[in-house]
C-alpha cells in the first residue's frame, strides 16, 4: 500500500482544480441552454470537438498558436450553434422532453460523422506546449494551467455578459420565465439562438483548450456531454454559479477517488456523488429552478 | 423516391441477388472447380479498417498460390462477407457460408470476439479454422479441436521488456492497464513474468476506457518510484500517459507501451518526446523473416500501400492453411487438423508451432525503441536491428 504524504495530496488537489475550471466553462454551456429552453443538449460534447478540430486545422496548415485559434473556433461554433438552434432546435423547444433529447441525439451522430468524413478517425494532435512549472514539489502542468486560466477568463466573461449587459440579462429573464419575458418586449427567438450559439462556443473553446492536451478524434465529445451533465446536475440545473461549482468539484472529486481508492472508480465515485446530492438536495447544491 | 419505386427497386434488388445465389449454388461444371475459402470480415462498423488489411492479406496470399499453380491442383478462391464488426453476424455468415455456400474451407474473421463466436460455429461442422487475428488465449483453450492460433496471445505482449529488466538487475515494475480485455490480460500476464522473473511488482492499478487525466495515478507511481513502468494501452492513452509523465516528471530506467507505441502516429503527436519509449508488436516489416521483402513488395505493388501487421498475419495465416493442406494432401479436416498441429514453418510473419490444443508457440512479439524518430528493433536479440538506449534520461535533462 502506498502512504499517501501531504505533497501526494497538495498535487492531486491542484490537478482536480485545473481540470475542475475547464469542466466548469464547458459545462456552463449546456446549463446554459438548459436553463433558457429545458432542452438537453446531447450535441454538445459533439460541438466540443469541433473545436478541436478548428483548432488543429489552423495549427497544422498555417501553425496558428493554439490559443489565438480561441477567436476562431468560438466564432465559427458560434455561428454553428446559432444555426442549429434556427434550423433545428427551435422546433422541440416546447416539444416533450424525449423529443429535443432525439433531435439532438441526431445532431451529435451527424456531426461526429462530418468530422469523421473531413478528418477521418485517425488520431490527431496539436503538439504544442509540454511539461510543468514547478513550484516547490508541485508539478503545474504548462497546459493545463494555461486552460484554466483562459476557463476561468473565459467563464468569467460569460458571467459579467449575463449580469451586467441587456442581453445577458434578457437571457435570464427568458431563462426565469419566457412569457414574462415575451410581455416585457423581449424577443424570445432570439435569446434562444444567442443562448444556442453562447453556449457552443462555450463548447468550442473547451475543445481548443483540450487539443494540447489530448488525442483528438471525432468520438472524443461525447465524455465531455456526461461529465457536463454530471456537472449541471451537481450543482443545479438552470442555475449558473451551480455550474461553476459542479465543475471544481467534479474534477476534484476524480482525482481524489483516483488518489484513495483506484482510477477505475473515479466516475462511479462521481456518481455516487450526485446520488448523494439529489437525495439531500433535489435541486442540486445551489438550487436549481424547478420545471 | 417514392414508397412504389423504393418498392419496385427492392423487389429487383432481391430478384438479382436470388438470382446470384443460384449461380452460387450452382454445381461444379468440372473435377477442377476451384477451392472456396469461406471467411467473414469486418469491412464495416468498428474494425473495418483493420479487417481489410486482413482481407488483403487472404487476397494476396490466394494470388500467390494460384500463381504457383493452386492448391492440390485447384485454384483458391476466397468468398468473403462483411460481418460488420459484430460477432453475431459473423456466426450466420459462416453458418451461410458452410450449409449454404457449402465452402470446403474456412479461414478466420477479424478480432478476437469475432473468432470466439464463430469457433463453435466451424467446431459443429468440423472445420479446420487457422483464426489469425484472435489473440486472447482462452479461445484455444476451450477444447475446441479444430481452431488454430497464430499471433502471440496479450499475456506476452510486454515480455520483452520484462526480459531486458531482468537482464539489466532491476528491482521494480509498476504496471497499468486500461480495463478493458485485451489490455488487463496483457497486464496480468507482464505482472506473473516480471514476478517470475524476479522484479517486484510495486504497484499495479487498471484506469476505466476514455480516461483522459492521468494525475492522480502518475502521482502514486512517482511516489513508489519504479524502476520500470509498463502501461497496456491502446493510443490515446499511451499518448495521454506520456505526456502527463513529462508533466509530472517521472523518470523510470524503461517505459514500455503495448498498442500504440508501434504506430508512426505516435511519434508524429509526442515528437521527440516519444524518444526512448518502447512499444510492442506482432510484426515489423524490417523482421529478417523468410520470404519478407518479397512479401512487402508484392503488397504494395497490389494495394498500394505499406502492410501493417494485421494484413501479414492474414497472410501468414493463409500460408500456413494451405501448406497445411498441401502437406496433407487433403482437405479432410481430422488429417489437415493433424498437419497443423506437427507443423514448424517459418512464414514472413515469423514462426509458427502450436500446443496440442491450437495455442500459438512459436511467434515472437519483438520491442521497439523509438530512436531519433526512428523505431529500431531492439527485442528479441536474434531480431534486433539495434541496441536499445538505457536508461531513459529525465525528462528535465533532454
Amino acid at each position: 500500500m502506498i502512504t499517501i504524504t501531504p505533497v501526494m495530496l497538495g498535487q492531486v488537489i491542484v490537478s482536480g482544480l485545473l481540470a475542475g475550471a475547464l469542466y466548469a466553462m464547458v459545462a456552463l454551456g449546456l446549463g446554459l441552454i438548459f436553463g433558457v429552453m429545458r432542452v438537453l443538449n446531447v450535441a454538445h460534447g459533439p460541438l466540443l470537438m469541433l473545436g478541436a478540430y478548428v483548432t488543429y486545422w489552423l495549427f497544422s496548415t498555417v501553425g496558428l498558436n493554439p490559443y489565438l485559434s480561441l477567436l476562431v473556433s468560438m466564432p465559427v461554433v458560434f455561428l454553428l450553434g446559432v444555426a442549429l438552434q434556427h434550423f433545428l432546435v427551435r422546433r422541440v423547444v416546447d416539444a416533450p422532453e424525449l423529443s429535443s433529447l432525439l433531435l439532438t441525439f441526431g445532431i451529435s451522430i451527424a456531426l461526429v460523422n462530418f468530422a469523421q468524413l473531413a478528418f477521418t478517425s485517425d488520431l490527431r494532435s496539436v503538439e504544442f506546449i509540454t511539461g510543468s512549472f514547478l513550484i516547490g514539489p508541485f508539478a503545474f502542468s504548462k497546459a493545463r494551467v494555461i486552460a484554466c486560466l483562459f476557463a476561468a477568463g473565459i467563464t468569467a466573461l460569460a458571467f459579467l455578459f449575463l449580469q451586467r449587459t441587456r442581453l445577458g440579462k434578457a437571457i435570464r429573464a427568458v431563462s426565469q420565465s419566457r412569457e414574462v419575458a415575451q410581455v416585457c418586449g423581449i424577443n424570445v427567438q432570439r435569446i434562444h439562438m444567442l443562448a444556442f450559439g453562447m453556449a457552443s462556443a462555450l463548447a468550442a473553446a473547451g475543445g481548443t483548450l483540450v487539443a494540447v492536451m489530448v488525442a483528438i478524434q471525432p468520438e472524443m465529445g461525447a465524455v465531455y456531454t456526461f461529465k457536463s451533465f454530471l456537472v449541471i446536475v451537481l450543482g443545479g440545473a438552470g442555475n449558473y454559479p451551480g455550474a461553476l461549482l459542479g465543475g471544481l468539484l467534479l474534477g476534484l472529486v476524480e482525482q481524489l477517488a483516483s488518489l484513495f481508492l483506484t482510477t477505475q472508480v473515479n466516475e462511479a465515485v462521481a456518481y455516487v456523488l450526485l446520488v448523494i446530492v439529489l437525495l439531500l438536495r433535489p435541486t442540486g447544491l445551489l438550487g436549481g429552478r424547478s420545471t | 423516391m417514392t414508397r412504389e419505386s423504393l418498392t419496385l427497386a427492392l423487389r429487383y434488388l432481391t430478384a438479382a441477388l436470388g438470382a446470384a445465389a443460384v449461380l452460387a449454388l450452382a454445381p461444379p461444371a468440372t473435377a477442377q472447380a476451384p477451392l472456396k475459402i469461406g471467411a467473414s470480415i469486418s469491412l464495416t462498423g468498428t474494425y473495418a479498417k483493420l479487417g481489410s488489411y486482413q482481407k488483403e492479406g487472404y487476397e494476396l496470399c490466394a494470388q500467390e498460390a494460384n500463381d504457383k499453380g493452386g492448391v492440390l491442383g485447384r485454384k483458391v478462391e476466397f468468398v468473403i462477407y462483411d460481418d460488420q464488426s459484430t460477432p453475431a453476424t459473423g456466426v450466420r455468415l459462416y453458418e451461410k457460408l458452410i450449409t449454404e455456400d457449402k465452402v470446403e474451407a474456412v479461414m478466420g474473421p477479424y478480432s478476437s470476439p469475432i473468432s470466439e463466436a464463430v469457433a463453435n460455429v466451424t467446431e459443429k461442422y468440423k472445420k479446420v479454422m487457422v483464426a489469425p487475428l484472435a489473440s486472447t488465449t482462452s479461445i484455444f483453450k476451450k477444447g475446441r479441436k479444430y481452431a488454430f492460433m497464430v499471433i502471440s496471445p496479450a499475456e506476452v505482449y510486454l515480455e520483452g521488456l520484462v526480459d531486458m529488466a531482468a537482464k539489466r538487475g532491476l528491482k521494480t515494475i509498476a504496471i497499468v492497464n486500461e480495463d478493458t480485455l485485451f489490455t488487463k490480460t496483457s497486464a496480468i500476464g507482464t505482472a506473473e513474468m516480471a514476478k517470475k522473473r524476479g522484479l517486484q511488482v510495486v504497484f499495479q492499478e487498471a484506469y476505466p476506457k476514455g480516461n483522459t487525466d492521468f494525475s492522480a495515478l502518475l502521482t502514486k507511481i512517482k511516489a513508489v518510484n519504479p524502476d520500470v513502468i509498463a502501461a497496456a494501452t491502446y493510443f490515446d492513452d499511451a499518448v495521454a500517459i506520456t505526456r502527463q509523465m513529462k508533466e509530472l516528471n517521472i523518470n523510470p530506467k524503461m517505459f514500455a507501451v503495448t498498442v500504440g507505441g508501434d504506430l508512426p502516429e505516435f511519434y508524429d503527436l509526442l515528437k521527440q518526446n516519444a524518444e526512448y519509449i518502447y512499444g510492442a508488436t506482432q510484426w515489423e516489416h524490417t523482421l529478417p523473416y523468410p520470404g519478407q521483402k518479397e512479401f512487402f513488395a508484392a503488397y504494395k505493388s497490389k494495394f498500394n500501400r505499406e502492410p501493417v501487421y494485421h494484413s501479414a498475419a492474414g497472410y501468414a495465416g493463409c500460408v500456413i492453411y494451405l501448406e497445411a493442406v498441401k502437406r496433407a494432401a487433403s482437405l479432410d479436416a481430422d488429417k489437415v487438423r493433424e498437419t497443423l498441429l506437427k507443423m514448424e514453418i517459418k512464414t514472413a510473419f515469423g514462426e509458427y508451432k502450436v500446443d496440442a490444443d491450437g495455442f500459438q508457440l512459436a511467434h515472437k512479439m519483438v520491442m521497439l525503441q523509438w530512436q531519433d524518430g526512428k523505431k529500431v528493433t531492439v527485442w528479441p536479440d536474434e531480431l534486433a536491428n539495434g541496441k536499445p538506449r538505457y536508461p531513459m534520461p529525465p525528462w528535465n535533462q533532454r
